[in-house]
């Protein structure tokens, strides 16, 4: 038989039409778009059972609470909780993504001494020297947890010695500590109360403070309204967020924030808009004006403004005691409203900026900021769970990450009232990792634990009858049968918060009034983003749109 | 069900902080960005963009505008251009669905939409080592060369669909499908519910006299408004066509 | 070396005089270098994405769309001249006919390549044909663009095995004439595709509701830019097959048609481009009175962004619009090579102006009030790719050339071509 060129081209034609009619071509074209679809190389997200956890963040020190959804045991999405007393659901908008940080590129992994690897075994044998060689400091981010309890008595028994970095919020109380002896740690604003708010520079609406509990404040009572019921007077040289949506802005030159509290001071004195509580500025109205760049006028009207709704609270942006000074001139001290003491127990730390004297060794717990100096002199063991960089000759020790630590949460610096928490460790660490705690009882056993502590805080609550525990239900402490049942509520995520009727008297003496040169510090967004990275997803906000600058010496 | 669900946001109430940005950027599996990406080739379903009335000195004022997908209710703009038919409108939720799967990544529809609120997929998503295992199981990742957008959380709403049915209920429970933007937002600025529904307070919000939509001439219906006290944010509804050199924006 | 010299030899029609093969060899190697460096580019975007461009976000259309949209419009000379000869009967025209068909599966076969690089997924191509929208003027766009390439390919094809080698394989002498009974029915259908995929994408443009810039009223679904886009392109589409056909015969050195053909060419382009200029004139009045108000824009949104956007409005309806078309229309120029030339130089960078303003413009415009007007840079990846593009349609026309009988008129009417 033979194939002629017509059989093939039929034959060919034929096989073409019958092929379109079998499945084969169809399920390449489909195999085609389900590959493009699932390109290898795109990850997939974990399969697993789905939970809902809740926890405190501990990435600064506002301890907000957390709903944490976990996807096979590793959590997938972070929010708010809504019956939280002080953030009542909001969160900062970092802490969205804050479940992104345990992976981050710069996530420590390893023990690394002066640049290269190193281990454990090593590091502990170096602090251990180091501590018999002494004298060393423990330098603690955030006192108050049951870890600090550690630090300290590690410090004691070792010759050595305990100091704290506080935030700027905490740093701004302090001159009301230095004029009443109350430590700084007992202090903090009572917003609820006020009405009228004054803030020279801090960014109150923009991650001040425990984020959530201000900006829920004046949603509720100024948001919008032409005559609000929280007035908000935001002093900034320019335009800030807080500025745009405050009731008033007044745009003081950059740098004469104190000078403008003088001449505020002097009019409140001179028109008799309060009664005498503290001394007269010596700068007179009109050198005020000049400095801050505002007629004698406006800053008449500013004084009568403040004293019109009150109570009235000024809130400062760092220590400057010029501004401080005019609380207790508006008798915004110790009174609701004002500036009040949260806590009755007195316990004052010493600052770790200036360290007197040389030190053989410092150890940095994690959550001391990155920026912070150690003395070059002495051997730095640093605790970090992210590389920040530029940490050349001392210890890098990889520290728990976000929710990888079972520790507590000490009350927010700036909250009127006490509150206790406890923030779970629900994820696993990629890597080994110790918390300076865990490595200071490897040395010493005999030290009592975080845990312990922790039992103890909660007995201590108790026993003291006061108060009411956040979880799903507030309940009343009163209402809880034993610390146990406390402790209990405490772990999955409740938050307690102490009675108003708790709350301590004091009084702020000043001799005269107070002049110091404002430093004016480059208001970067989330300063109190204790990490010295971002989660990555954090480019939203300033890389991939205009919203907002760069964060100064962060990466995402 | 039969809905149309949008949102009212408060623009007296956003201080710009960029929490919803975020949010929706972490439940919807988003990307972070590459290195060389910059505010025209991010990736922001939801984006905060900061105005101002113009002016300089003691009379500036200044606002954010969340933006995000419209959901827009007639002859959506997007519904109509997409070639392969990978955006629809849901008719039950008034929600604009995009396809990641079907999409072809001719981009017809991001010159269709006045809003901007489309995002093209540039690069490759790409998270560092181990950071899969924290992405959200309920969304599907997407690949590059393909659109995406806002979809109000579409996964939320499938998950409240689920726990109902779970129930024994047909309809949702309300408090179980909220948009993570919402969720978010430090001020409550952002109400979000049922447009069709009276009783709801989205409803009300967005009859209140205050309240605008963004290029409403348009005639495209979108289901997110706006509203504020201040007269100038208002007149960031429309183009003013008299004043339009002057950059009303920062 | 001499045997490949005698190769080429044999490629080439006899009796027939073509550049010596190292002349035409230099001639091609800049082309080609411009060429593979345009498939570099277009690699590097396939494999890396289109990050390897400046398109973004609010420029989610660029220069490939641009180039897209103009190739097509030049290209329309295709269509239009098969319509002018099979339809219209204007046997006349029949000479230039084979370098139109070239010039057209140049175009399409262009644009197809640029926009599978354009996409951000091409393996889903397919998807259009499987999942097609109804409402969408891209479908249409999809559809039609692809059977008209079909039907370019097959009008190729019969130009292509007149080439004296292929001539002498008798199946494809059988297959080319069976396929130039074909002709008129290609022609009927190539120019019902054309009609409908050039206004297509003027509709592309003008059912953009968000774009008040581009959004037209029409007739039915179309909107008006359907009607003046097909209208532009069958203007421009002979003045651009004039201008390339004399670039041939200055490059080489010859005359390839009779001097009447392209003033037939240029009247008809002239004629249309008046026609075209007169109606633009009248959409622009609608529109800008109309239209665009109805959606809140005025023409401070479209023409403050001085000196652009209102130069362009002026110089595609003035010196690129009417200027041209009396040029090609009054005897006293079009009689002259050099004016007829330059209108139809002038015709063709009207409309491509046109299409510039409708693609890359309308993005840049603000619609928001908040919004900027933005500026966009093709990066050297989306460059080269037009070049590549470019290359590619020079390398093609000149190998037809020189191989292919482009330009010997077929002898009488319904005879196909001869042997030998």
């Amino acid at each position: 038989m033979k194939v002629s060129r017509r059989d093939l081209l039929i034959g060919s034609a034929g096989a073409t039409a019958g092929l379109l009619l079998t499945p084969v071509p169809w399920k390449l074209l489909g195999d085609v778009s389900i590959w493009t679809q699932n390109f290898p190389w795109i990850p997939q997200p974990v399969h697993g059972p789905v939970e809902t956890k809740y926890s405190v963040c501990t990435l600064c020190d506002g301890g907000c609470g957390i709903r944490v959804r976990m996807a096979a045991n590793c959590p997938v999405g972070v929010a708010g909780v809504s019956s939280h007393p002080l953030t009542k659901g909001a969160l900062c908008p970092l802490a969205f993504a804050a479940h992104q940080l345990n992976w981050h590129p710069r996530r420590l992994r390893e023990v690394r001494h002066a640049g290269r690897a190193a281990s454990w075994a090593e590091a502990q044998a170096a602090f251990e020297k180091a501590c018999v060689e002494g004298p060393i400091a423990i330098v603690d981010g955030r006192p108050g947890r049951a870890v600090s309890s550690v630090f300290e008595a590690f410090t004691r028994k070792h010759n050595g010695s305990y100091r704290v970095v506080l935030s700027a919020e905490s740093q701004a109380l302090a001159p009301y500590a230095a004029w009443s002896g109350v430590p700084v740690t007992s202090l903090g604003y009572d917003l609820e109360n006020a009405r009228t708010v004054v803030s020279f520079g801090a960014p109150v609406l923009d991650g001040w403070g425990t984020p959530g509990r201000f900006t829920r404040l004046w949603s509720e009572r100024a948001a919008g309204a032409a005559d609000p019921q929280l007035r908000l007077i935001q002093i900034e040289p320019s335009l800030s967020r807080t500025a745009a949506r405050a009731w008033r802005w007044v745009p003081v030159r950059e740098g004469s924030e104190a000078e403008l509290a003088a001449g505020v001071a002097r009019v409140l004195l001179e028109e008799h808009l309060v009664t005498p509580q503290g001394p007269m500025p010596q700068l007179s109205l009109a050198e005020a004006a000049a400095q801050a760049g505002l007629t004698t006028e406006a800053i008449r009207n500013l004084a009568r403004t403040m004293v019109e709704n009150r109570p009235v609270v000024v809130i400062a942006a760092d220590g400057n005691p010029a501004i401080a000074a005019l609380n207790v001139l508006l008798g915004a001290v110790a009174a609701p409203g004002g500036i009040v003491r949260k806590r009755r127990r007195v316990q004052s730390h010493i600052p770790a900026d200036p360290v007197p004297g040389r030190l053989r060794a410092v150890l940095v717990d994690s959550t001391v900021p990155w920026e912070f100096a150690a003395p070059t002199d002495a051997e730095v063991f640093r605790f970090a769970a992210w590389d920040g960089g530029g940490n050349g000759a001392g210890w890098l020790l990889p520290a728990p990450g976000f929710l990888e630590e079972l520790t507590d949460v000490p009350t927010s610096p700036t909250s009127a009232l006490e509150t206790y928490a406890v923030a779970l460790n629900l994820a696993v660490p990629p890597t080994e990792v110790q918390s300076a705690a865990q490595f200071l009882l490897q040395i010493d056993p005999t030290l009592p634990t975080g845990e312990k502590v922790i039992h103890a805080h909660c007995e201590e609550i108790f026993r003291a009858r006061q108060g009411t525990v956040y979880g799903e239900h507030p309940i009343a402490v009163t209402k809880l049968d034993s610390a146990q049942h406390l402790e209990e509520q405490l772990r999955k995520g409740a938050v307690w918060m102490g009675d108003p009727q708790s709350a301590g008297k004091f009084r702020c003496e000043l001799k005269e009034w107070p002049m110091e040169n404002c430093v004016s510090h480059a208001s970067s967004w989330a300063r109190a983003w204790a990490p010295p990275v971002f989660p990555p997803l954090a480019t939203k906000l300033y890389q991939e749109s205009n919203l907002r600058e760069p964060p100064a010496g962060r990466q995402a | 069900m039969s809905a149309r669900y949008g949102m009212v946001i408060d623009l007296d109430r956003c201080a710009g902080c960029g929490a919803c940005m975020v949010a929706c950027a972490a439940e919807n599996n988003v990307p972070p960005a590459s290195p060389r990406a910059t505010p025209r080739t991010g990736l922001t379903p939801m984006l905060v963009r900061k105005v101002s009335n113009g002016m300089e000195g003691t009379a500036r004022r200044e606002a954010f505008i969340p933006i995000t997908c419209m959901h827009c209710g007639n002859e959506t703009p997007c519904v109509s251009v997409c070639p392969q038919q990978a955006v629809e409108v849901d008719k039950s939720t008034g929600i604009v669905m995009q396809m990641p799967q079907r999409c072809l990544g001719c981009r017809y529809c991001m010159a269709a939409c006045p809003y901007h609120a489309r995002y093209f997929n540039w690069w490759d998503p790409a998270w560092p080592v181990g950071m899969e295992k924290s992405l959200n199981p309920e969304v599907a990742v997407r690949m590059r060369g393909v659109v995406e957008k806002c979809n109000l959380c579409h996964a939320r709403l499938h998950s409240a669909k689920e726990k109902a049915a779970a129930a024994g209920r047909k309809e949702i429970d309300h408090a179980d499908y909220i948009p993570a933007c919402v969720e978010a937002c430090p001020t409550g600025a952002i109400l979000f519910g049922d447009l069709s529904d009276e009783s709801d307070p989205v409803f009300s919000a967005a009859h209140f006299p205050n309240a605008f939509r963004l290029l409403a001439r348009l005639g495209t219906e979108p289901n997110v408004y706006y509203k504020s006290e201040q007269a100038w944010v208002r007149a960031l509804a429309e183009r003013d066509t008299e004043r339009a050199t002057e950059g009303k924006h920062v | 070396m001499s045997d490949l010299l005698l190769i080429d030899r044999r490629w080439i029609a006899r009796g027939v005089e073509r550049t010596p093969t190292m002349r035409f060899v230099l001639w091609l190697v800049p082309w080609v270098a411009l060429l593979a460096l345009g498939i570099y580019a277009a690699g590097l975007c396939l494999y890396y994405g289109l990050n390897q461009t400046n398109m973004d976000n609010r420029f989610a259309f660029g220069m490939w769309i641009f180039l897209d949209l103009a190739i097509i419009a030049m290209g329309a000379g295709a269509f239009f001249t098969g319509f002018l000869v099979y339809i219209l009967k204007q046997a006349d025209l029949k000479p230039i006919l084979n370098s139109a068909v070239v010039l057209g599966f140049i175009c399409y076969s262009g644009a197809v390549a640029v926009l599978m690089v354009d996409v951000g997924q091409p393996l889903r191509a397919w998807f259009t044909f499987w999942y097609p929208n109804t409402h969408s003027m891209l479908t249409e766009v999809t559809f039609c663009i692809s059977c008209y390439l079909l039907v370019l390919i097959l009008e190729y094809i019969p130009v292509l095995l007149r080439n004296r080698q292929l001539r002498k394989v008798p199946s494809f002498l059988v297959f080319e004439h069976q396929l130039h009974k074909l002709v008129p029915v290609l022609a009927a259908v190539g120019a019902f595709l054309s009609f409908f995929h050039q206004g297509s994408l003027g509709g592309l443009y003008g059912v953009l509701r968000g774009r008040p810039f581009a959004f037209r009223q029409g007739f039915a679904i179309w909107p008006s830019t359907f009607f003046l886009f097909i209208l532009s392109a069958i203007a421009v589409g002979p003045s651009f097959l004039i201008l390339v056909t004399a670039t041939a015969e200055t490059l080489t050195g010859r005359q390839l048609v009779q001097p009447s053909v392209f003033r037939k060419l240029g009247f008809i382009s002239g004629l249309l481009l008046a026609l075209y200029v007169a109606v633009k004139a009248i959409d622009t009045l609608v529109w800008l009175n109309i239209t665009s108000p109805s959606l809140g824009f005025g023409p401070r949104d479209y023409y403050s962004y001085w000196p652009l956007s209102s130069t362009f409005l002026f110089a595609v309806t003035v010196p690129l619009g009417l200027l041209p078309a009396l040029l090609l229309i009054m005897p006293t120029t079009a009689r002259k090579r050099g004016w007829l030339l330059l209108g139809a130089a002038l015709a063709c960078a009207g409309v491509l102006l046109n299409r510039f303003v409708l693609t890359v413009q309308t993005l840049a415009l603000p619609t928001l009030a908040f919004d900027q007007f933005l500026r966009y840079i093709p990066s050297w990846q989306e460059v080269a790719t037009f070049g590549g593009v470019i290359a590619y349609g020079v390398i093609v026309y000149s190998l037809s050339y020189r191989y292919l009988p482009l330009f010997d008129p077929p002898k009488g009417a319904g005879k196909h071509v001869s042997l030998g």
